[in-house]
């Protein structure tokens, strides 16, 4: 049955269809209540969207946020005291109808310039602060904006202060020509002398981040962070269409691109901006680092002669190492450290996913920890390469140890990898002088090193993260100059023989000890899974706590000295 | 007076007040999603505006579409009906920011009402009986046996952080109360970490007791007597009836008195529901107020006579109410049974489709509030209720007897109903003999006996 027109229309009693009575305003929407979500072009009710930081409740798109509300977003109340407010610059390029265009939006907008400065707190934790301001003339940097930046990091190196900056801008000012330009220049010098004074510098990129700035003071933070689904990238997509001719694919430039392509430490969602901030911000603050940790007995550290006579098989143990439920990098990450932030990206070319670093706490104090991770299911063992690195895990390992030294912190490597990715986009970007400037850096690290071989240590690609003032070792993982079965092809064209080899290689905790390769042995339960790994990481948990103790309080000339003996009598 | 009203709903409700609306020279305009192009209420209004995909969260939720439509039809009201938007106090209020007329109580009253602790605070400084209940928690068996004999027993030991069932003890006398207590603590220490407790009158097989309320804009509230609904399953209703058979003219009185107090305290205007629980012994204590116009108010409308949905209309368009209570007199005796698109010997699992055929009862004192038309079809996307049917006689015995020869000739092809499982409830010797609890619907269908037994 249809019933397309065919009930009668409802007879208006008054006579009068759609009679409003005067001085009774008819239903409107006022001013203000409903906005255009200009990604999905919803209507959405700008209450919702003040309340939810500015996201789109519909479609989860980012609303572009003024600067001010954006401080307001993060600071503790009250805390935030502008600088610079009145600072202007001039009109170099005499650009007509320049001055005109700046006092109009001045007035528009109630900003004096496309960025705003200052210091404030965030959870208690001071820093300095520049956030751009795309109503200005799409945030687009000139003087004004070149000089504010300056001053503000400068003023932020001499009272020791850390700098976050949200970048947001179009790019260069074209009115005011070659003096735009000069202030990239201008912007990085400061940043490196601040950086120099050993103080951090966040970056925060957001929608869009392009041009000039992208080029100077927006990826030149020790930790780069973006919002998610952010423009970022130095040529415009448009530029770029039309200089190669063809259509750029979809998610270009955006924030998820950069952090694949190792540009970026993480994409951080709006509501969790703060709580990062201050984590990280917490992180670098200075403390008394490793000074006094009691020293506690040896437990589970199990002795050489115990090891040899185990019982188990050398090549038992191979296999044992390599099980698919043994606890893996972020297993242990997660037991013995809090607040792991973690950062990604080698800042060249990749994030690579068999390498896991950032910053953490050890019992309070800030380590750097770095992984390599084997994953914990096949889905995850492929998205991580099944532990093997690629020349950018190594260099992503380097920065963040680089970083590490800057900021005074420990580095305590996870090692667990049958081998650095054979492949040919790996030779391609050079394994072989990421591992060895991997060899070269860390033996000069003026910071203490640790490395735990917790599975397999394959070779080069394990001793990239293991050039280090101790290397401990797990019961039944292993360390070798190759795997059994390679060496078993190599020296008798049969690798089937894996398992003799394995017994001739010395490649067990037990003979590695013996060798003096490693400091110490900790023995695991009989069946070791994420399930029974506790009493490991209890004795773990205590002898870092030592290694602590006894390595950060030597000097640094100590500590490399005394690295460079360990390796230098091998 | 409203000119033109627009109704955020679907399905009978919509129907209904179309319907109102006619009556009282109203224009109306329907709304409807995608799955509802060919619904009764989009073709019987005088306009329809289509708002959205099937899922309700982007069609008959999505605030912003329907004031959008509100405002494009020239509609100076909107009648939100149940569920969907109408106890949704940021809708109302949006409503007021846009000088749309809601129809039904304000924006504040609603949230107030809506926050179940609020809700019950309010009641209990304006002497509305609440569940009595300790309102310091207690750690030790001592202190938990003081609350529990100043409250009476049966009680019920809660664990503060409890759920599902856990950390929960019914002790229904002084001697077992320590065990109770123990065991109860003990569950919640390992299951939530913590041992803080809350003890409450345990409520035994109550009646669910509805007192109907219309209140102006002037301070004037009546109540238009009960509704027992007690006949549910999962708390969801199945067959409502008025006037209860379980209330004395001297507990109606008093209750309908508390739910007047319990309205006037929350400040209510336009039609709501003032909902009780009431054991054995004539307690009752006060549950929630609904905000809005019930599923079952025909019952109601049938022994006042008054029409509800236009009782509405008229106290926000700012009129006074026209009755006192004393020209409230209920008369005979009337049951609405709820016929769901679902199959009761399958876990009444849901069953959309399409209506092939279908028959439905007539006659003196039957009503049938639906939306369905031979050959529509039942979307999944919503509430399976696909009608009202509503029956009124001079006494309770004669409604049964009606409701079952109405029932008996409900035919509705294409998809399953629950009519027949209505129709063994109408002869259950329990319910003919108005002797149910909330529990009775659990009771037949799983032990088959009673729990006072």
């Amino acid at each position: 049955m249809k019933l397309d027109n065919m009930f009668k229309k409802t007879k208006v009693s008054s006579g009068e269809k759609g009679y409003i009575s005067r001085g009774r305003t008819g239903p409107a929407v006022p001013e203000g209540l409903l906005r255009k979500c200009n990604k999905c072009g919803s209507a959405i009710i700008a209450e919702d969207v003040r309340r939810d930081f500015y996201i789109c409740p519909k479609c989860g798109g980012y609303f572009r946020v003024h600067a001010y509300r954006r401080i307001e977003m993060l600071a503790d109340e009250g805390t935030f005291e502008e600088w610079d407010k009145e600072f202007q610059g001039g009109n170099p390029l005499a650009y007509k109808g320049y001055e005109e265009k700046l006092v109009g939006l001045k007035e528009k907008t109630g900003l004096t310039e496309a960025v705003v400065t200052g210091k404030m707190r965030i959870n208690g934790s001071e820093a300095a602060v520049g956030v751009c301001d795309g109503r200005f003339l799409m945030a687009s940097r000139g003087e004004a904006v070149g000089e504010k930046i300056t001053r503000t990091v400068e003023r932020a190196a001499k009272e020791g202060l850390p700098v976050i900056l949200f970048a947001c801008s179009g790019g260069a000012r074209m009115q005011e020509g070659i003096i735009s330009l000069m202030q990239m220049a201008k912007t990085a010098a400061a940043l490196k002398r601040h950086s120099e004074a050993g103080l951090l510098y966040i970056s925060v990129l957001t929608d869009p981040t392009t041009g000039g700035v992208t080029a100077s003071f927006a990826m030149l933070g020790d930790i780069i962070l973006a919002e998610p689904g952010a423009l970022i990238g130095f040529a415009g997509p448009r530029v770029i269409e039309q200089t190669i001719r063809q259509k750029l694919p979809k998610g270009f430039q955006r924030s998820e691109f950069l952090l694949e392509h190792g540009f970026i430490d993480g994409i951080i969602t709006r509501p969790e901006m703060k709580e990062t901030l201050s984590r990280i911000l917490k992180l670098h603050e200075k403390n008394t680092v490793c000074s006094a940790w009691e020293k506690g007995s040896i437990g589970n550290v199990s002795s050489t002669a115990d090891l040899l006579s185990g019982g188990i098989d050398a090549w038992e143990r191979v296999q044992i190492s390599r099980r698919a439920d043994r606890p893996v990098g972020s297993d242990y990450i997660e037991a013995l450290f809090t607040d792991f932030t973690e950062c990604c990206g080698d800042r060249l070319f990749a994030d690579d996913r068999a390498v896991v670093g950032g910053i953490a706490r050890f019992h309070g104090i800030p380590v750097t920890v770095i992984a390599q991770a084997k994953g914990r299911d096949t889905k995850e063992n492929i998205m991580r390469n099944f532990g093997m690195p690629s020349p950018e895990g190594y260099r992503k390992a380097l920065r963040l140890m680089r970083q590490a030294e800057k900021f005074g912190r420990p580095v305590i490597c996870f090692v667990d990898t049958p081998g650095a990715f054979c492949g040919l986009e790996a030779e391609e970007r050079g394994q072989g002088e990421a591992i060895a400037k991997n060899l070269y850096e860390m033996s000069e690290l003026r910071v203490p090193i640790l490395s735990m071989i917790i599975g397999e240590g394959g070779s080069g690609g394990a001793l990239a993260l293991a050039v280090s003032d101790e290397v401990w070792m797990l019961e039944n993982s292993i360390y070798s100059i190759l795997s059994p079965e390679g060496f078993a092809s190599i020296l008798w064209k049969d690798s089937k023989k894996a398992k003799e080899a394995a017994r001739v290689m010395k490649l067990t905790a037990g003979h590695l000890q013996e060798m003096g390769i490693v400091e110490k042995v900790f023995s695991e339960p009989q069946s070791y899974t994420r399930e029974t790994m506790k009493p490991v990481m209890i004795s773990l948990e205590r002898e870092i706590g030592n290694f602590l103790g006894k390595y950060g309080t030597m000097t640094q000339d100590e500590l490399i000295e005394h690295r460079y003996m360990r390796f230098r009598k091998m | 007076m409203i000119k033109k009203i627009l109704v955020a709903n679907r399905g009978e409700i919509a129907v209904r007040i179309i319907r109102a609306c006619r009556e009282m020279g109203i224009e109306t305009v329907a709304v409807y999603s995608e799955a509802d192009k060919e619904a009764l209420h989009a073709k019987l209004a005088d306009e329809a505006v289509c708002i959205g995909p099937a899922a309700s969260a982007e069609s008959y939720l999505s605030m912003d579409r329907i004031i959008s439509a509100t405002i494009v039809s020239g509609a100076d009201a909107i009648h939100p009906g149940f569920g969907f938007l109408s106890e949704n106090s940021k809708f109302a209020a949006l409503c007021e920011q846009c000088s749309i007329t809601f129809i039904g109580p304000s924006a504040k009253v609603i949230e107030r009402l809506g926050n179940k602790q609020e809700a019950r605070n309010t009641m209990e400084a304006a002497g509305v009986p609440v569940i009595p209940g300790s309102r310091e928690p207690a750690y030790t068996v001592h202190a938990g046996e003081k609350t529990a004999s100043e409250i009476g027993y049966p009680v019920i030991i809660k664990a503060a952080l409890g759920g599902g069932g856990k950390g929960m003890r019914t002790v229904y006398s002084p001697e077992d109360f320590e065990a109770g207590f123990h065991t109860a603590q003990k569950e919640a220490q390992t299951a939530f970490g913590d041992n803080t407790m809350y003890i409450e009158h345990f409520v035994q097989c109550p009646r669910h007791i509805e007192f109907q309320i219309l209140a102006d804009n002037f301070g004037n509230v009546i109540h238009l007597g009960e509704r027992d609904c007690s006949i549910q399953r999962n708390h969801q209703k199945m067959i409502e009836e008025s006037p209860s058979p379980a209330l004395s003219e001297k507990l109606r009185k008093k209750m309908g008195e508390a739910a007047v107090k319990a309205a006037k305290a929350a400040n209510y205007t336009n039609a709501g529901t003032i909902e009780f629980l009431l054991e054995k012994d004539e307690n009752f204590y006060f549950m929630e107020m609904n905000t809005r116009i019930q599923v079952e108010h025909p019952v109601t409308e049938w022994v006042t006579g008054v029409d509800l949905i236009k009782a509405q209309i008229r106290i926000a368009s700012g009129e006074r109410l026209s009755y006192k209570q004393k020209d409230i007199q209920i008369n005979g005796h009337s049951i609405e049974c709820r016929i769901n698109a679902e199959n009761p010997e399958k876990a009444f699992r849901p069953s959309p489709g399409t209506v092939k055929d279908m028959h439905l009862p007539g006659g003196k004192g039957i009503r049938i509030d639906s939306a369905i038309y031979s050959g529509c079809t039942i979307p999944p996307y919503y509430d399976s209720m696909i009608a009202k049917l509503s029956v009124w006689a001079k006494n309770r015995g004669e409604a049964i007897r009606k409701m079952r020869s109405a029932l008996g000739e409900v035919i509705i092809e294409g998809i399953d109903t629950n009519v027949d499982y209505q129709y063994s409830i109408l002869n259950h010797p329990d319910y003919v003999a108005g002797d149910v609890d909330v529990e009775f619907i659990e009771r037949i269908g799983v032990l088959g006996q009673r729990c006072d037994q």
